[in-house]
């Protein structure tokens, strides 16, 4: 797969950044969700929609969250049913689906109230498209007590961040957390989330001595 | 009599500061997980701005580090699955504020260091593992000391909810540590900040 020298110069550049986040480069976010017909229960067919602000960036995307904004938006995530694994804890498999970053200066995120309304998403889905990625994989946990988790991989398939297309090359993942844990949600949300956007393949970049990342732009 | 009490509710709506944003101390940290019951569970975190949200009280991210960290947590019993989340009580939580030091995973004592604006008990705390790699935690903490405490009116010190996501892949786990903890502490409601205001001022603002 070819990747433009944009990418590639993200990627070299990760290759050398301190990793604040782990090993790989990300973006940390948060914010809330809601699904069809309320969540829980996760029923066939329900769709998953999620608004979330990132509110801390490795260097290496070149965002300054004091003058712009990066704001999330995951939608058309359709569930396939809930299955308990055990102690009452659910397991929920999503399909289709996408993940969408923009990078905004108005700085103008506002979840409001019973989403879809007339902030979210609108106000997260404004500015630049950063990124834009199509699920290939996306699994909810849900504990009887309300916390939870998941994961999810992406496709990279558009946005200024990566200037081409890659497969398999994000992953993200965080907690969920529903009322019953006593999370802060807004009225007409049913989710509270909390997660991390990675790009995997910035994470397998090669060491290259600094002789061969200069060769790259003599 | 149904006068003044009248009066003495709107005398407190009118000094209530409406609270419409989500509150909350929004994490990103590393985690020691003890390997059998009595061992002890310890996270260094860096926290951040989560606006548009707020934090529950106000913090100056321009000029200040904050760190969170959890010590001393006592792992009583399960093994961390589904069927048996690992169960902890006991441990203590902090929130220090930090001008000096960039806090730094290979030297873990950059998170401990600078003022103790929030200490609190975290009391109980429960972990699963749904998977090898993913999972949660969930607790409470009760705040009891710290610069800052008296920020935070009594009734609103005790019962904050504690709520992490769980990451042990390797890419995601700094060298000494076993997880990454993506996470947060907030009050169940928004608290309201007190404004101080003459008794004067209140009766003018009935007339």
């Amino acid at each position: 797969m070819r990747k433009s020298l944009p990418f590639m110069a993200l990627l070299l550049v990760v290759a050398f950044a301190i990793p604040a986040f782990g090993q790989a480069s990300a973006i940390d976010y948060y914010g809330f969700a809601w699904e069809t017909g309320g969540f829980p229960p996760s029923d066939v067919g329900d769709v998953l929609v999620f608004t979330g602000v990132g509110n801390a960036a490795d260097p290496v995307f070149g965002v300054d969250l004091e003058t712009e904004e990066l704001t999330f938006y995951m939608y058309d995530l359709a569930s396939t049913g809930s299955m308990d694994i055990g102690g009452g804890t659910l397991m929920i498999n999503y399909t289709g689906g996408y993940l969408e970053i923009y990078r905004d200066a108005a700085m103008n995120a506002d979840w409001g109230i019973s989403p879809p309304n007339p902030t979210s998403p609108s106000t997260f889905v404004d500015g630049v498209l950063f990124f834009q990625g199509s699920f290939n994989a996306m699994t909810v946990f849900l504990n009887p007590a309300g916390d939870g988790s998941y994961e999810g991989s992406l496709d990279g398939i558009g946005g200024t961040m990566i200037d081409d297309v890659c497969t398999g090359c994000v992953y993200t993942w965080g907690g969920n957390f529903t009322p019953p844990s006593g999370a802060q949600i807004p009225d007409g949300y049913d989710i509270q989330i909390d997660g991390v956007f990675e790009i995997e393949e910035a994470v397998s970049t090669e060491d290259a001595s600094w002789g061969s990342v200069k060769a790259l732009f003599n | 009599m149904r006068t003044r009490i009248t009066l003495l509710v709107l005398a407190l709506l009118l000094m209530a500061v409406p609270a419409s944003a989500q509150q909350l101390f929004d994490f990103l940290g590393q985690t020691v997980v003890p390997g059998n019951v009595g061992g002890m569970l310890n996270m260094d975190s860096i926290m951040r701005d989560p606006a548009p949200g707020t934090t529950p009280i106000p913090l100056d991210f321009a000029n200040y580090e904050y760190t969170l960290v959890v010590m001393n947590l006592t792992l009583d019993s399960g093994d961390g699955t589904s069927a048996s989340p690992q169960n902890y009580s006991g441990g203590m939580l902090v929130i220090y504020e930090d001008n000096g030091t960039a806090a730094d995973y290979a030297n873990p004592a950059t998170f401990h260091d600078g003022t103790a604006i929030l200490i609190g008990n975290l009391t109980t705390l429960n972990r699963t593992m749904f998977t090898a790699t993913l999972g949660s935690a969930a607790g409470w903490v009760d705040w009891t000391g710290g610069t800052r405490l008296d920020d935070i009116a009594p009734v609103d010190q005790l019962g904050w909810p504690f709520l992490t996501g769980i990451s042990a892949r390797d890419t995601n786990v700094e060298p000494g540590y076993t997880e990454q903890w993506d996470g947060k502490c907030e009050p169940e409601e928004p608290i309201v900040d007190t404004e101080d205001i003459s008794w004067g001022s209140v009766k003018a603002m009935l007339r």
